[in-house]
């Protein structure tokens, strides 16, 4: 079988004491690390190597973290065709690797391998020398078999950065445990839970009774917009993808196609050849809604603000809101299917709400996910390690 | 039938800042190719945009001075087109929410009345990589230079005001002048740090309609616009006389020919807002800052200027038209110089030498304070006006102080009326015939018979004096005839 990593990092760990020393740290080749080949699993990208670090890599490095490869991936993250995320952890390889989440897939990926997967806040960790497919929804995702590694790689990663402008020049939140006020009541989203098949909805009740016998008060909220979340994830996110992807044109990099008479040609004839079904199929579904039903882009851009307010008011009745699982994501198939397997997962995309993604366990406990506000990390963290530490208690 | 054109232009000014809009490599498009780049200019998979704030402030200054109102919110979008100058497949633009809106010029109709052209509104964006056509052997290649990538722009869009070729280069003229005067960008057509492009309509004259548009591109020069606009509406109109129909699309502007040919369109869609680029909100109070930093633009200088020394609108705006020239004018006033005669020595002797050098008012090698000393020996009566001129051409290329150069070159006016009275006698012995024509009453000899005698003073005898001389002379009846 074909080995999780492409590239391990030839050197050794790094000396030091810094708060990350010792700590193997995978990533996947669509974040930056200088002189590492960064194809983002696409031919697009063939033969490029990263040519600085990202923000977030020079701020592990400092911390003495080793970066100890890098990971199989799927196209440019998008889903998880071709994707061993989450398995570095589970073969302790690694005792962290980072996933971008455009969608869900860092979530995915953790149910997939048995290990806790975290998606943080929009806007908390720079995206500088990520090479993502949909800016305004993605986040670099951090997957672990302990919550507090991936707290202290996140006290690492987030912050203010002079080169990625497009974080808000807010203090670090303080992501320690006790620094903020615990969560006690966690609201249940009604529409998230009735549009469980039986057979989940009762694997979920019984999340909820877990929940509810570690102290927590449940509450049932509402939010009947809930079903336009894919909606406007697959409208918003794939304009944005197929604008991204412009830059792909196999001059510099990438694949190129050989014998076209000019540079029309040549653009077309490589893209054609570098991405994959799924990936051309979504940058096809973006390009028509720009150019063809842009009306229905503005729409949804509407529409998600709405559904911003939405959320706020939700997490303004309960500290933390509890939603199933993501389902299996296909390992191969169609734009369509690979789109709604990540149904339950593209809210929070669309919101840039932190999520925490705890896996099944061993003793039949379903995976859930756990959301808090935007920016609101450090509660998401408390209340997902007090709940993980009982079920290891089990 | 008779038409009316109807003209709208879209304008972009290179900034002059330091640095380019979303990075920090140097704005310096002219250098060694591909020398000022970076991964954000280059677009490298992972890069981040970080708009600069002097590309911000500047932009900002430049809608002021054209009357234009700032947002509140504004934010770049992605201009989505497909071609080898721009790598990363869209262009970081203003398109939905720009930073100015409104605004706009007046200027003289050519008429003899005034008309007020309005701005729509000014909008930031980034300039493209730079497309080489060469050839390798006989491969053609096409080159990209990625120094002007990234360079801070603004791009001024008109309401379709305009209804001749002159209007347009009224407009664009004073739209220069007001941006040198914030000290934005040097706006030279020449070098492409101004861009224009025009859309031209017909219709006939007295409707309101709007018909289909041609844009007209690539002219390098104000009279360029003037001319290409000019064809295109003659273009347009025997196109609509012959009953064919005029096509949406661009045309580019051959200054050989004289003529505009249609070029091949590009394929450009819908703009989407861009994410990575923070939404820019101002203040009221930044932006009472930058109003605070404005300087006192052309209009309002060139009043002040005619009112203070009752100078004509025309002679204050020739001033004013560039503010180095204005500021070199009120620095000869400060200086002592007498408004009037720094206006005429400025105008006709100055401006042009340094015109002929290819040197801005600015940077003149005779600054206000030489040029004020010698026009001080001049009103003195120390040098006459022939040498005050010869002196000044010699100050620009000596340091030296006028009376110096008076005193070394011996220029020094002679009015010594004795000694000018031999030099006229000698002269009016010379041409007799001259003498003669005076008597008779033509005057025009007079002015012959002064040019022999300045000429036999070597440039230094006093004008005033030598007229004087002459005239005891030729009513006393003396001398010869």
């Amino acid at each position: 079988m074909e080995s999780v990593f492409v590239y391990r990092n030839p050197e050794p760990a790094p000396p030091g004491d810094g708060t990350l020393a010792g700590l193997r740290v995978a990533v996947q080749p669509n974040i930056s690390v200088t002189g590492w080949p960064t194809e983002a699993g696409s031919r697009a990208l063939e033969r490029y190597r990263a040519v600085e670090d990202a923000t977030l890599i020079r701020r592990l490095r400092t911390a003495g973290a080793h970066l100890c490869g890098s990971t199989r991936m799927s196209e440019f993250g998008f889903g998880l065709e071709g994707s061993r995320a989450g398995e570095s952890v589970a073969l302790t390889e690694a005792d962290a690797e980072l996933v971008l989440d455009l969608m869900g897939e860092c979530r995915a990926a953790g149910l997939r391998a048995g290990v806790c997967a975290y998606k943080p806040s929009y806007g908390l960790i720079s995206r500088l020398g990520l090479i993502g497919l949909i800016p305004s929804m993605e986040s670099c995702g951090i997957l672990s078999g302990s919550v507090d590694v991936i707290r202290r790689l996140l006290a690492v990663m987030a912050g203010p950065d002079g080169l990625d402008f497009s974080l808000p020049e807010e203090p670090v939140p303080d992501f320690s445990p006790g620094a903020c006020r615990a969560a006690a009541v966690i609201g249940v989203l009604a529409e998230a839970r009735d549009s469980l098949p039986e057979t989940e909805r009762r694997a979920f009740d019984s999340v909820l009774g877990e929940i509810e016998s570690a102290g927590f008060a449940l509450r049932e909220l509402s939010l009947p917009e809930y079903a336009l979340f894919p909606l406007v994830h697959g409208i918003v996110g794939s304009v944005e993808a197929s604008s991204s992807a412009g830059r792909y044109d196999s001059v510099r990099y990438g694949v190129r196609a050989p014998g076209a008479g000019n540079w029309n040609d040549m653009y077309l004839e490589s893209r054609r050849e570098a991405f994959g079904l799924v990936v051309k199929s979504y940058l096809l579904q973006g390009a028509f809604f720009q150019f063809k039903r842009y009306g229905a882009y503005e729409d949804a851009c509407r529409i998600r603000a709405r559904l911003l307010l939405g959320m706020d008011r939700l997490l303004g009745q309960a500290d933390l809101l509890v939603l199933p699982a993501p389902g299996a994501a296909p390992s191969a198939g169609r734009l369509g299917e690979v789109l709604a397997s990540f149904d339950p997962s593209m809210f929070a995309n669309v919101t840039g709400q932190p999520v925490l993604c705890l896996p099944a366990d061993e003793q039949g406990g379903a995976g859930f996910q756990l959301a808090g506000a935007r920016r609101g990390d450090a509660r998401v963290l408390e209340a997902g390690e007090r709940l993980l530490n009982l079920r290891g208690r089990e | 039938m008779e038409f009316e054109a109807v003209i709208g232009l879209e304008i972009h000014v290179e900034l002059n800042c330091a640095t380019k809009m979303f990075c920090d490599c140097p704005n310096r498009p002219g250098d060694e190719p591909n020398r000022n780049t970076c991964p954000t200019c280059l677009w490298l998979p992972g890069a981040a945009p970080r708009l600069g704030r002097a590309a911000l402030e500047k932009a900002a200054l430049i809608s002021l001075g054209l009357g234009g109102e700032l947002q509140p919110r504004s934010a770049f979008d992605q201009k989505v087109y497909y071609y080898p100058d721009l790598p990363k497949g869209y262009q970081l633009s203003q398109a939905h929410l720009p930073l100015s809106r409104g605004g706009g010029i007046e200027i003289e109709d050519g008429r003899g009345g005034r008309k007020t052209l309005r701005i729509h509104h000014i909008h930031m964006e980034e300039d493209v990589a730079r497309l080489v056509h060469d050839t390798e052997g006989r491969t053609p290649v096409g080159l990209v230079d990625f120094n002007r990538a990234g360079a801070p722009l603004v791009e001024i869009v008109t309401e379709p005001d305009f209804r001749s070729p002159f209007e347009a280069m009224e407009f664009l003229k004073a739209l220069r002048t007001r941006v040198r005067y914030v000290g934005a960008s040097d706006c030279s057509m020449d070098n492409g740090t101004m861009r224009v492009d025009a859309n031209i309509s017909i219709r006939p004259r007295g409707s309101t309609e709007l018909n289909t548009k041609v844009e007209v591109k690539n002219m390098n020069s104000v009279r360029h616009v003037g001319d290409a606009i000019a064809f295109e509406i003659a273009r347009q109109r025997a196109t609509v006389e012959a009953g064919e129909a005029v096509v949406l699309h661009t045309r580019l502007w051959d200054p050989d020919r004289k003529a505009t040919f249609p070029m091949r369109g590009k394929f450009e869609g819908p703009c989407v807002p861009d994410p990575s680029v923070p939404v820019i909100e101002l203040s009221p109070e930044w932006i009472a800052r930058m109003r605070a930093r404005l300087p006192e633009m052309p209009d309002a200088r060139a009043a002040r200027i005619a009112a203070a020394y009752e100078f004509s609108g025309e002679e204050a705006r020739f001033l004013c038209a560039e503010a180095e020239v204005a500021e070199y004018f009120e620095a000869l006033v400060r200086e002592g110089v007498a408004a009037r005669m720094a206006l005429h020595w400025m105008a006709t002797q100055l401006l042009p030498a340094l015109r002929e050098r290819k040197v801005d008012p600015g940077r003149s090698p005779v600054g206000p304070g030489r040029l004020a000393a010698l026009l001080g020996l001049l009103a003195r009566g120390e040098v006459n006006p022939g040498a005050a001129r010869e002196v000044l051409l010699r100050m620009f290329d000596s340091d030296e102080a006028p009376g110096s150069i008076v005193n070394a070159g011996a220029l020094q006016q002679e009015s010594d009326a004795e000694h000018l009275a031999a030099l006229v006698d000698q002269v009016l012995s010379y041409h007799p015939a001259a003498v003669r024509d005076i008597r008779r009453g033509q005057g025009r000899a007079i002015g012959f018979l002064i040019g022999q005698i300045m000429k036999a003073s070597g440039g230094r005898a006093n004008p005033r004096v030598v007229r004087e001389l002459l005239h005891q002379r030729l009513s006393s009846g003396d001398g010869p005839g």
